[in-house]
């Protein structure tokens, strides 16, 4: 039996041997292991499952850092080069980390100026998704019916606003910061929220507004009145993956190809569905993104 | 044997291989008990680790005072080491490699994926970052880290259990082992004793129980020879022992029983031939009277041949007469009672009162033992003995009849003041019509002593003469003493006369 098992083995090695060969043919530099992280919410880890699918699948090794935390936190791992790579939103980029609060006037202007910055320190983006998946404001409708709520400057009425957000809403320009400066939002409470535990807070009344996502599934359905924002707060929000420079530049097209392919696919309503089957559905974000890239349906 | 002792040494070496493998495995186990507990402590020690970590940066973070990071800064110098210390310790199960792997990684992304960006973070802008640790995100990380030690402690401690269950198994199959070696050999010395028994010590019982009943007279024993071995041989060699034995016996036997039967057609000859030349003989004599009252004077000088006649008839008709004493002697059945023989040695004497009162002698009877035979035909020992004592006395005859008793056999003895005789002639003087001296000198027909040699050897005992001329004769001859009780009388020397 062992001897059978050792002949086993050595006919597997010479296979592998050969399959080798063929590979060492092309004469490439072995792919390196790119890192990819994530921000700490499903739209993200959606994301990193479906750039990490996608460059496994056009050779490289990947390891996928999810739920790292928000852009400040990411942004740091990134340049202390813990990370290669992560999936980020052109707005916040340029109004959290670039500290760069002029309104861009266009998506297209916006992802410029956020590139533009990212070049400067060894980073670049790549190309943007279709989606914007911008900050937003949502309250029950029958809480808009009561206060009769339309836009955001509608706001402004209510006395001690209970503001449902992620934590990092607070100190956000597009956040605490913008709804004062901008619409004079002034008497808020503050209640930094978890991830998961925003929607089910604002349906139990223990927030009146919530700061949502345009691309959320549960927005989809019809049961939250999101506020308009007449004095665009809330920028452009469109996608691009931040990668080091010299990562994009030594691999070329072969790095930047498939990911740029992909995220053109990436529309508001694909986004959208694959939230919701992720939020709503339960489903696990590896097997979202799976099977977005097989058969092209978002859920 | 040879194969046993073999099998002996081969299960006590085993045994003892057990037993040392036990002990080791005992004591590795025992190790690795200890390793588990190490493992848990330096486990320990990193999780506090890193727990002062999360301490220091949210104490940081919460004041933007820099003396609050010094828990962060020194548990960020120890942990590697720990790490490294922990991975040593569970090196051996992959299991709890692959656990410690994912703590490694686990606290790695902490440190370079949430709280390294964090300071950095909060050194540049201390509201937002303490905004973001609002999160929790540092805090879910340590939490799963915590679990994730949590996991590596029990499923620690469990192995450690098993280690110590294993230790303790391998600990109790050791003094089992011990005790199963041992009842082994206390097995395998009785197998080695019944084995010799059966095979040694029994056959050889039975060849000595054998020689035994040979010796007794048992000519049919015989071993059953069954086996190939020593003991077969001796077996074997007792067995054709046996044969030899019983086949010479066999021989002896036969020779003795056709002498016995020549003798007896001898002694039968001799009785019917002295019986038959009785009557021819009586014939004679008759014819020599009537020849000699009836024709008395035509004889002339015939009458001295008459005379010659009638003289050797008498002679022939005491030969006979002797001769059919000697052979009635031998034969018929033989009593085998207690006699007295006292009383025995007083009939003789009274029957022999005429010859003594003519010598004028002195017979002595001393105290005589009861022995066991025929009193009729001892009475005619004693009579020949006495009566040869008195017809061979070279004065006044004084006989002494004694006798002594050693151990189961009485001796007699007949002793005389008579002419005595050369001791060379001692023993010729048994057998049958030997004489030392003439007719004319001592009458007989030299049956006597022949007589009373078969009485004698009838009764099993000897009968021999002790002499020398001109100092007397002594007559010794032995019997069977009656019962064991007379035994114990020593002598019956100097005891009183007749």
């Amino acid at each position: 039996v062992r001897f059978r098992i050792l002949s086993l083995a050595a006919v597997l090695a010479a296979l592998g041997g050969c399959g080798g060969g063929g590979d060492s043919k092309s004469d490439e530099p072995p792919l390196p292991t790119i890192t990819i992280g994530t921000k700490n919410f499903t739209e993200e880890y959606i994301l990193g499952e479906l750039y990490a699918q996608t460059l496994r699948k056009a050779g490289f090794r990947v390891v996928l850092k999810s739920d790292i935390g928000s852009s400040e936190i990411i942004d740091k791992a990134l340049t202390a080069g813990s990370l290669d790579m992560y999936p980020e939103y052109t707005g916040v980029l340029l109004s959290e980390i670039a500290g760069d609060t002029r309104r861009p006037r266009t998506a297209r202007e916006a992802y410029e100026r956020a590139k533009r910055f990212e070049e400067k320190r060894g980073f670049t983006l790549l190309g943007a998704t279709p989606f914007s998946d911008s900050n937003a404001l949502a309250v029950l409708p029958r809480y808009a019916a009561k206060h009769k709520l339309k836009s955001i400057a509608d706001l402004n009425a209510i006395p001690r606003l209970r503001m449902g957000a992620l934590p990092e809403f607070q100190t956000r320009f597009e956040g605490s910061v913008g709804l004062d400066s901008v619409y004079g939002v002034k008497d808020l409470r503050f209640v930094p929220l978890q991830f998961p535990d925003r929607y089910p807070s604002l349906d139990k009344g223990k927030v009146d507004v919530l700061a949502v996502f345009t691309t959320e599934g549960q927005l989809s359905a019809g049961r939250y009145r999101v506020l308009d924002d007449p004095r665009n707060l809330f920028a452009f929000q469109n996608l691009a993956p931040v990668i080091r420079r010299d990562l994009a530049r030594k691999y070329g097209k072969r790095l930047t190809g498939p990911l740029d392919s992909l995220s053109r696919r990436l529309t508001t309503d694909t986004m959208r569905r694959m939230n919701a089957a992720v939020d709503l559905k339960h489903e696990k974000p590896a097997d979202v993104a799976a099977r977005f890239l097989k058969t092209g349906t978002p859920g | 044997m040879a194969l046993v002792g073999g099998l002996i040494a081969l299960l006590l070496g085993a045994a003892f291989v057990l037993l040392v493998f036990a002990v080791s495995g005992q004591r590795d186990a025992g190790r690795l008990a200890l390793r588990s507990q190490e493992a848990i402590t330096a486990g320990t020690e990193l999780e506090k680790t890193v727990i002062s970590l999360e301490n220091g940066l949210r104490g940081y973070v919460a004041s933007g005072n820099e003396r609050q990071l010094q828990p962060w800064n020194a548990g960020l110098k120890v942990y590697p080491g720990q790490v490294r210390k922990l991975e040593g310790l569970v090196s051996d199960v992959p299991s709890q490699q692959a656990q410690v792997q994912a703590i490694k990684e686990q606290i790695d992304d902490y440190v370079n994926l949430w709280a390294t960006p964090l300071l950095g973070l909060a050194r540049q802008r201390l509201r937002v970052a303490q905004s973001v640790i609002v999160t929790g995100t540092g805090r879910v990380r340590i939490d799963q880290l915590r679990e994730s030690f949590d996991r590596l402690f029990s499923q620690e401690q469990s192995l450690a259990i098993k280690r110590e269950h294993s230790a303790e198994t391998t600990s109790s199959r050791a003094i089992a082992a011990g005790w199963a070696g041992l009842v082994l050999l206390l097995l395998l010395a009785l197998a080695a004793w019944v084995y010799l028994r059966r095979s040694v010590v029994r056959p050889v019982l039975t060849v000595a129980e054998a020689s035994r009943r040979l010796a007794e007279g048992d000519m049919s024993a015989r071993v059953p020879p069954v086996r190939d071995d020593e003991i077969g041989d001796l077996a074997r060699a007792f067995n054709s022992m046996a044969d030899s034995l019983e086949a010479s016996s066999e021989a002896l036997a036969e020779r003795s029983r056709e002498l016995e039967r020549s003798n007896r057609e001898l002694e039968q000859f001799a009785s019917v031939t002295s019986h038959d030349l009785q009557a021819p003989l009586a014939t004679i004599s008759m014819y020599a009277q009537l020849l000699e009252q009836r024709h008395a004077q035509e004889l002339n000088g015939g009458q001295q041949l008459v005379e010659g006649i009638n003289a050797a008839t008498v002679k022939a008709r005491t030969l006979i007469r002797d001769l059919l004493e000697y052979s009635r002697a031998g034969r018929g059945e033989l009593l085998n009672e207690p006699v007295e023989m006292k009383d025995v040695a007083s009939e003789a004497l009274e029957m022999l009162a005429g010859p003594i009162d003519q010598s004028g002698g002195d017979v002595t009877v001393e105290a005589l033992p009861v022995i066991l035979g025929d009193a009729r035909k001892l009475r005619q020992v004693f009579l020949n003995l006495i009566s040869n004592a008195l017809k061979f006395a070279e004065d006044i005859p004084v006989v002494r009849v004694s006798a002594e008793v050693q151990g189961n056999t009485a001796i007699f003895a007949v002793a005389d003041n008579g002419i005595g005789m050369d001791p060379g002639q001692a023993e010729r003087i048994f057998q049958p019509f030997h004489r030392l001296h003439g007719e004319d000198d001592y009458p007989g027909t030299g049956i006597g002593l022949a007589v009373c040699e078969r009485i004698i050897e009838q009764h099993g005992g000897r009968i021999w003469a002790q002499s020398a001329p001109g100092e007397g004769s002594t007559f010794r001859f032995t019997l069977p003493v009656a019962g064991t009780r007379r035994s114990s009388i020593g002598s019956f020397d100097g005891g009183a006369g007749a």
